[in-house]
């Protein structure tokens, strides 16, 4: 016997996402779900925008890793509320790992929502953990060839930022590739040009950041 | 020091294992007992390599009952229309590189299709 099924294979997750979603809109907060490869600098880029934005957006922050608290330990040290979640293994944090670390984190004191996925150019972009936007780091140390090797990535962010630029005199890379390569998947990315070492940039993004609520 | 969960262990398995939950819910869902064959459409685009799913499908599927299982996948092409000559364009290639229109070498596209991850239906007894 047939029997129809007509399903995403992905829709538990997705159900669960929406799950998270609703209680996080409920609670008014703007969840951003970052994403990048190992090294890219999305700690990095988050202790800066903490930093930066301490004041004026109250931040939250969930750290996915397949093992160890360096990270969460990290953003700790901003007094920031912050879960580390292990994945023990996965390559993702997925709609479920979310779900069930939101009670754990004080909701009604968060504007916006970091989520720090597993650092990995493939899997976290088919997993929705029930963010309102994805955001990619990419360190221009990784070569301007990644837009092609890992498009889905570049197509589903709603930003790239084109991290580690203290370094453009040392690294052989082509910038206007990497941008026309990234816009040819995704016309409407914003791109954002930043240094976390020297703070280049950073401040245009925090702007940007601020505005999104 | 800050908190810190740990969750299961899912490795790359994660969607053959939705794959085989999905299709178990379906199968009891009505009253039978065991499935024979699942189809899904998978997009060329959709980042996942058909090859690697079902070799995970394989090692997870014992002991369920899916244990017996055939999985059969279509694949979908990438599809859209060129923004600029308005023309349709479809490719099977997932290694489809950044892409331009095959027909007036636009690099503005809108693509329409090949993003599926898709259960199409379940043959069970």
């Amino acid at each position: 016997m047939n029997i129809k099924v007509v399903t995403k294979i992905l829709d538990a997750n997705d159900r669960i996402a929406g799950t998270n979603r609703r209680k996080l809109k409920a609670a008014g907060i703007y969840t951003i779900n970052l994403m990048g490869a190992p090294g890219a600098g999305k700690t990095s880029l988050l202790e800066c925008v903490i930093g930066r934005l301490k004041g004026s957006l109250r931040i939250g922050v969930i750290e996915g890793d397949i093992a160890g608290t360096d990270d969460a330990r990290r953003i700790a040290l901003h007094n920031v509320p912050v879960v580390q979640i292990n994945t023990g293994g996965a390559c993702h944090l997925d709609a479920n790992m979310i779900g069930e670390v939101l009670d754990s984190l004080p909701l009604g004191e968060i504007d916006v929502l970091i989520v720090e996925n597993v650092g990995n150019l493939v899997c976290p972009a088919e997993f929705s953990i029930g963010e309102d936007m994805k955001i990619m780091v990419s360190g221009i140390t990784e070569g301007h060839d990644k837009p092609g090797k890992y498009p889905l990535m570049f197509r589903q962010s709603s930003a790239l930022i084109l991290n580690k630029t203290d370094l453009l005199p040392y690294v052989d890379i082509d910038m206007e590739r990497f941008r026309a390569d990234t816009l040819s998947l995704n016309p409407q990315i914003k791109i954002f040009e930043v240094s976390c070492k020297t703070q280049v940039g950073i401040g245009e993004f925090c702007d940007w950041l601020r505005l999104l609520r | 020091m800050p908190r810190c969960w740990i969750t299961a262990p899912m490795h790359e398995l994660s969607i053959a294992q939705s794959v085989i939950d999905l299709a178990v819910k379906n199968c009891t869902a009505s009253g039978h007992t065991a499935i024979e064959k699942i189809t899904l459409s998978i997009g060329s685009a959709s980042g996942v390599m058909p090859e690697a799913l079902a070799f995970a499908f394989e090692v997870i599927k014992k002991d369920t009952i899916a244990g017996n299982a055939a999985l059969c996948i279509n694949n979908v092409p990438i599809s859209g229309v060129c923004c600029e000559c308005k023309k349709e364009f479809a490719s099977y290639d997932r290694y489809f590189y950044i892409f331009n229109c095959p027909h007036c070498n636009s690099a503005a596209l809108s693509l329409t299709g090949g993003f599926e991850l898709d259960m199409v239906d379940i043959e069970v007894e």
